[in-house]
């Protein structure tokens, strides 16, 4: 199988690599950058773990391919504090007690992130409805949901 | 979970993809947004040489109106379909089974074409390889017996868009381009009713348009699943109805969708159409839930959504 040139952009540095063509972002991710907060729990989409933003938007980091995000924009749980400081949903969630074993914490997190960055004031229902494309083991969901609701209260100024 | 070596190419236009199609005589498969292809994958269930990426394919984007049909682009995802101004307004089904499709970030990566020519699924089929070897090939994996029905001589398994169920209650049809050139199809042709291999497309053939008459409608979509997210359904009812003449679709159970004209708007007519879908249902245990239980949900499920779409009518 022949390797393919991909560049793309994650947590603002500008990386490349040669991959396979069957490599997953999810790989890419932990295996040659060390970014270890995206989890792989069920590798087939159904569960979130894996999800990091592309190009703003949450993916299922485990669906996708590499060579698809050639020249993309990627931001995972690393890139979220600033300065040393957390972002405020990692305060929240921290505060809250939304995380018990933390699996699930990093998904859940970009899944939220992403819901803010589009809707800076969300209604309970708004998150729940959000926070359902991921899935807690330990099913810790209400204080999940407090956290990303008590983020948007403290307002999250973007970034 | 690790996926199987294949080739990655970007097709720049649906010519180019067919090309490529061809180039890869037949061990190719298209890929969109991959929420129901890699996982297929991965799993060993197709197994690709190349996957002809068609997200690059701007014609495959676009989403408007146009004399007097409502146009969409296959690749438009879930998401944006659903947050589409027309939607809600002109197509109440479809807009409630857009939002009932899987979750949020699924939608936000998943393709309304993608959705509608989506496998077939089955509680003994969508396993591992090994799980599968353990227990011995089906129909749908090339072997010969069903594993959930003994002595069956065809496959069960069900079909799972959400989506096809509304569209084809809004007379939904579709532009497909293949090797042999370009052609035109109502939406129910599509599917051959064989769940070993679902579809009546051509090899190479990709779906470029999908297009729904602009008419407003009145209608409901009502899922059966476990949870209320994520989940696949256990069994959909999609109803619309226009100009006083309803279209009932009740999919989820089998490998086709099963579409009745809802002629009589009385409460007469509805329980004679909830009746026939729940007589003419052939649910098997190969969900999480019971066969039993979805068969009589068929006759539940239609009357509420029928009640509901009239209720909005008014």
């Amino acid at each position: 199988m022949k390797s393919i040139k991909v560049s793309f952009r994650v947590n603002d540095e500008p990386v490349a690599f040669q991959v396979k063509p069957y490599e997953t972002l999810l790989e890419t991710l932990r295996e040659r950058l060390d970014l270890i907060g995206s989890k792989e729990a069920c590798g087939l989409g159904s569960c979130g773990a894996c999800t990091v933003l592309v190009d703003g938007i949450p993916l299922r980091s485990c669906l996708v391919l590499t060579p698809e995000v050639d020249g993309a924009s990627i931001t995972t749980v690393e890139g979220l504090a600033r300065d040393g400081n957390l972002h405020p949903l990692q305060e929240s969630f921290m505060e809250k007690g939304a995380v018990q074993c933390g699996f699930c914490t990093s998904g859940m997190i970009m899944t939220a992130k992403a819901l803010l960055d589009r809707n800076p004031k969300p209604t309970q229902k708004d998150v729940v409805k959000t926070m359902s494309s991921n899935i807690c083991r330990c099913t810790g969901y209400k204080k999940i949901v407090e956290a990303v609701l008590d983020a948007a209260a403290k307002g999250t100024s973007k970034g | 979970m690790i996926l199987p070596a294949f080739e990655y190419k970007k097709a720049e236009d649906v010519a180019s993809a067919i090309a490529l199609y061809e180039k890869a005589k037949g061990q190719a498969r298209y890929l969109a947004g991959g929420t129901d292809l890699v996982p297929l994958v991965k799993l060993r269930l197709s197994t690709p040489g190349t996957l002809i990426d068609l997200k690059g394919i701007e014609q495959l984007k676009t989403l408007s109106s146009q004399r007097g049909s409502l146009v969409i682009g296959p690749n438009v995802t879930l998401f944006e379909f659903k947050n589409h101004e027309l939607v809600r307004d002109y197509f109440p089904a479809l807009w409630e089974s857009l939002e009932a499709t899987s979750c949020e970030t699924l939608q936000m990566r998943g393709t309304i074409g993608g959705n509608l020519l989506q496998n077939t699924r089955c509680l003994l089929y969508n396993k591992s390889l090994e799980w599968r070897t353990a227990r011995g090939f089906c129909y749908k994996m090339g072997g010969e017996t069903c594993n959930v029905v003994p002595k069956a001589t065809a496959c069960f398994s069900n079909y799972c868009s959400d989506n096809a169920l509304s569209l084809l209650s809004l007379g939904a049809s579709l532009k497909l381009a293949g090797p042999e050139g370009e052609r035109k199809v109502k939406l129910e042709k599509i599917f051959s009713g064989n769940g070993r291999d679902p579809f009546t497309l051509k090899p190479g053939e990709i779906l470029t348009e999908i297009r729904v008459p602009l008419k407003k409608s009145a209608g409901a979509y009502e899922k059966l699943r476990v949870r209320n997210a994520i989940d696949y359904p256990l069994l959909g009812v999609a109803v619309s109805i226009q100009d006083g003449k309803g279209r009932v679709c009740v999919g989820g159970i089998g490998p086709a969708p099963k579409v009745y004209d809802l002629k009589d708007l009385s409460g007469a007519g509805l329980k004679e159409v909830a009746e026939q879908a729940r007589q003419e249902a052939r649910p098997v245990a190969n969900t999480t839930l019971s066969a039993g239980y979805r068969k009589k949900m068929v006759q539940v499920l239609t009357e509420r959504a029928i009640k509901r779409a009239m209720k909005e009518g008014k």
